[in-house]
């Protein structure tokens, strides 16, 4: 298990936040995830095997963009 | 490059990041050029929409339907598509991948809208062009304000993440080097000025002061400084130079781990709003089905385009998942950043909900309603006072635990006998060989078991005992030499603390491994209701979840010894303890060490639930009241709009009002 944080930008509304959770449940491995509208910021738990690309494309197909990612 | 410099480097790209051009501030002034663009188009196209009202004649008078029209179409236009182009194209977007948001709505709405002006120019239909850029208008301003109300909710949050030094003065040789406060390292020793703040967290290594410690603890009054004290970074030298040595840098600081602490807070949720995301997330879709019906079932009605497309687009642009949306995260916010001001860490979003459903409060006795430092008050001996405390001494100068410091620190010999088969016995006391002499020094449990009558000196143990006074009993060879009484005395403001809760009704309960006797004297020095005496430090968390048959309970303690209880309780208070938070194991933590924040976090978190609370009601009333009525045409689409705007911004602005109640 790895936790992946990202700066998201482009959500300007409580629905941007639930699309991004919504898109980011597609990927398999993906267990908790928490989005904050407040902080425009993401927080994934995920498998060891679920690649920081995978995050970044099923944050941009819903049309958002993440500005920085991290890993702990 | 080792591993934990790579680390450093790779938090300190996030962290980093808040200290440059913060991008609310941006955003807040994006929006700002947005609405000043479009508000010097939107007032003209009120003007000519208005103006048979205003000016009793119209402008377009005796021209031809189709100058007007196109007249609002060219002035509208770039409303929509240059000023209300991110929100087009955001919302157009998101109708095309299916990941639908507000902007759908709108974009929807006013495009929609825009149209039949052009085809009010060749058909005869309503031409809602001129309300589609006043639509685009509001929207636009009610987001102004959102975002300044939003900016205004992380305000303290804002404030501590400015607050850490930028630079510090290190002492390389005997030269004074200003470097910046990235490059300060572990063991670097940095000078500290009068009044200049204190650059990282480190232990003073030269000179005295006393440092203002207000902005990260709460703590009001200034803490004196000396050699060996600890100091936290951020916090402010007051009257002297103080030399220090770096002990922690970068994101391991104090102060970072205020701030992780509270931005998780902030992205945590609140059970109450499963509801509401629940609802947010299929609100949109929602919606664009109901606009549609909306239209269908008007124009198979009434047959009249005009007021089926001006109801559907009300219908579209009234609907607001954002309200919804807010409620929760905004009053979190406000409160997770009035807690972080005054040194109150709440770690889950979730601790505020139960706390209103607490009834126990049960605190640990020692660091939490005592100081933690237990001192020699009493000595009582049978064959010479000198002899008995040096025994005593060689013995417990081999134990950690407080009380035996306390007895090593009342010692004043320097000579310590040698001590062989040293034994800790949890709870109870410790043993050892002393040549050929066996030693015990413990409570009147470790007595029973050692077999070891102390009839004799019942009355003096029970005098020590019902003062609030721990006793150790010394035993040589199986013959008591002497009894010890050790107090550690109860913090200044622990009863004003446990006076405020047993106000409020809450039961208030001491846990300690004492004994009764002495437990009962400390708990009523402290003003506390019930007492569980002689708990094994491993058996809190058994008694806690005992409590919990009768109700929530609320666990105060100190985050180290006492994690397993606090884990256990429904709300875990750790205490801070100096520069160290324990950060895993409490649900709120502390930054200081007085009961006075247990209060002020009860108070706080009550507050911040029912701010929630309220918006959640707000914000459901609103659209369940908006809707339908815009559905059955009540509403004017501009109405529509201003009254959507204006649900988000009261729900922001109700959030900010948190700030008014005093905890």
């Amino acid at each position: 298990m790895k936790k992946i944080k990202m700066e998201i930008s482009g959500m300007h509304c409580a629905s941007c936040a639930a699309n991004i959770e919504r898109s980011l449940k597609k990927i398999p491995g993906i267990k908790g995830i928490t989005v904050s509208l407040l902080l425009k910021k993401g927080t994934v738990e995920c498998e060891d095997n679920v690649r920081e690309e995978e995050v970044k494309h099923a944050v941009k197909r819903a049309g958002y963009n993440v500005e920085r990612m991290s890993r702990e | 490059m080792n591993q934990e410099h790579m680390m450093h480097e790779k938090h300190k790209s996030i962290d980093g990041h808040h200290h440059d051009t913060p991008v609310e501030d941006k955003e807040i002034s994006d929006w700002k050029k947005r609405l000043i663009g479009a508000w010097i188009l939107v007032i003209p196209i009120a003007i000519i929409m208005l103006s048979d009202r205003i000016f009793g004649f119209n402008f377009f008078m005796g021209l031809p339907d189709w100058v007007m029209i196109l007249s609002l179409l060219i002035i509208g236009f770039p409303v929509i598509f240059i000023f209300g182009w991110q929100t087009i194209k955001a919302g157009v977007r998101g109708l095309f991948t299916f990941y639908f948001n507000m902007d759908s709505l709108i974009s929807l709405g006013s495009i929609v809208a825009y149209a039949t002006g052009i085809f009010a120019i060749f058909f005869n239909i309503q031409d809602y062009s001129g309300i589609s850029a006043m639509i685009m208008g509001f929207y636009i301003t009610g987001k102004y304000v959102e975002a300044k109300a939003r900016g205004r909710a992380s305000q303290e949050i804002k404030k501590l993440l400015e607050l850490g030094a930028k630079k510090a003065l290190v002492l390389r040789g005997k030269e004074e080097i200003e470097i910046l406060i990235e490059e300060v390292k572990i063991d670097d020793i940095l000078i500290v000025k009068p009044g200049e703040k204190i650059p990282t967290d480190g232990i003073v290594f030269k000179g005295e002061s006393s440092v203002d410690e207000s902005m990260v603890t709460g703590e009001s009054l200034p803490v004196d400084k000396t050699k060996g004290s600890n100091v936290i970074g951020a916090t402010i030298n007051q009257d002297g130079i103080l030399y220090i040595k770096a002990t922690k840098v970068g994101s391991d600081t104090f102060l970072s781990h205020i701030i992780k602490l509270v931005e998780e807070a902030q992205g945590s949720k609140v059970p109450i709003q499963v509801m509401a995301d629940k609802i947010t997330g299929i609100f949109v879709p929602a919606i664009l089905v109901l606009a549609a019906l909306t239209f269908a079932g008007w124009f198979y009605f009434t047959k009249d385009l005009g007021k089926a497309i001006g109801t559907a687009v009300a219908v579209l642009v009234i609907a607001c998942p954002c309200a919804l949306g807010l409620a929760t995260p905004t009053a979190l916010m406000v409160g997770s950043g009035m807690g972080a001001k005054r040194g109150i860490l709440i770690r889950k979003g979730e601790a505020i909900q139960t706390m209103k459903e607490v009834k126990f409060v049960v605190f640990d006795k020692t660091g939490t309603i005592t100081k933690g430092k237990p001192e020699v008050t009493d000595i009582f001996s049978v064959s010479g006072e000198s002899y008995l405390l040096e025994i005593a001494a060689s013995v417990e100068k081999l134990s950690e635990h407080p009380i035996a410091k306390a007895i090593v620190a009342k010692y004043k010999g320097k000579k310590y006998r040698d001590v062989s088969s040293f034994k800790i016995l949890r709870g109870r006391g410790v043993e050892g060989k002393m040549g050929k002499k066996s030693i015990i020094i413990g409570n009147q449990t470790l007595m029973k078991e050692k077999n070891i009558p102390v009839e004799k000196f019942e009355k003096t143990i029970r005098g020590f005992e019902e003062n609030g006074k721990t006793t150790m009993i010394v035993v040589e060879d199986k013959k008591v030499i002497g009894i010890i009484a050790v107090a550690d005395a109860i913090k200044e403001d622990s009863v004003i603390a446990i006076t405020e809760l047993n106000r409020q009704n809450y039961k208030t309960i001491m846990i300690t491994g004492d004994n009764e006797i002495t437990a009962n004297a400390i708990a009523k020095q402290a003003g506390i209701k019930e007492v569980i005496a002689n708990v094994l430090p491993e058996d809190k968390a058994k008694k806690v979840s005992e409590l919990q048959r009768k109700g929530m309970v609320a666990f105060v303690g100190d985050g180290i010894n006492d994690a397993p209880a606090l884990k256990q309780s429904n709300v875990g208070i750790a205490m801070g303890t100096g520069t160290d938070i324990a950060i895993e194991a409490g649900d709120i933590v502390l930054a200081r060490g007085s009961l006075r924040g247990v209060v002020a976090s009860i108070n706080l978190s009550k507050a911040t639930f029912k701010k929630i609370k309220q918006n959640l009601f707000w914000a459901f009333a609103y659209n369940i009241i908006a809707i339908p009525l815009a559905v059955m045409g009540f509403l004017h689409p501009v109405i529509a709009e201003i009254a959507m705007s204006t649900s988000s911004i009261t729900v922001v602005t109700n959030a900010n009002l948190l700030r008014r109640k005093k905890i």
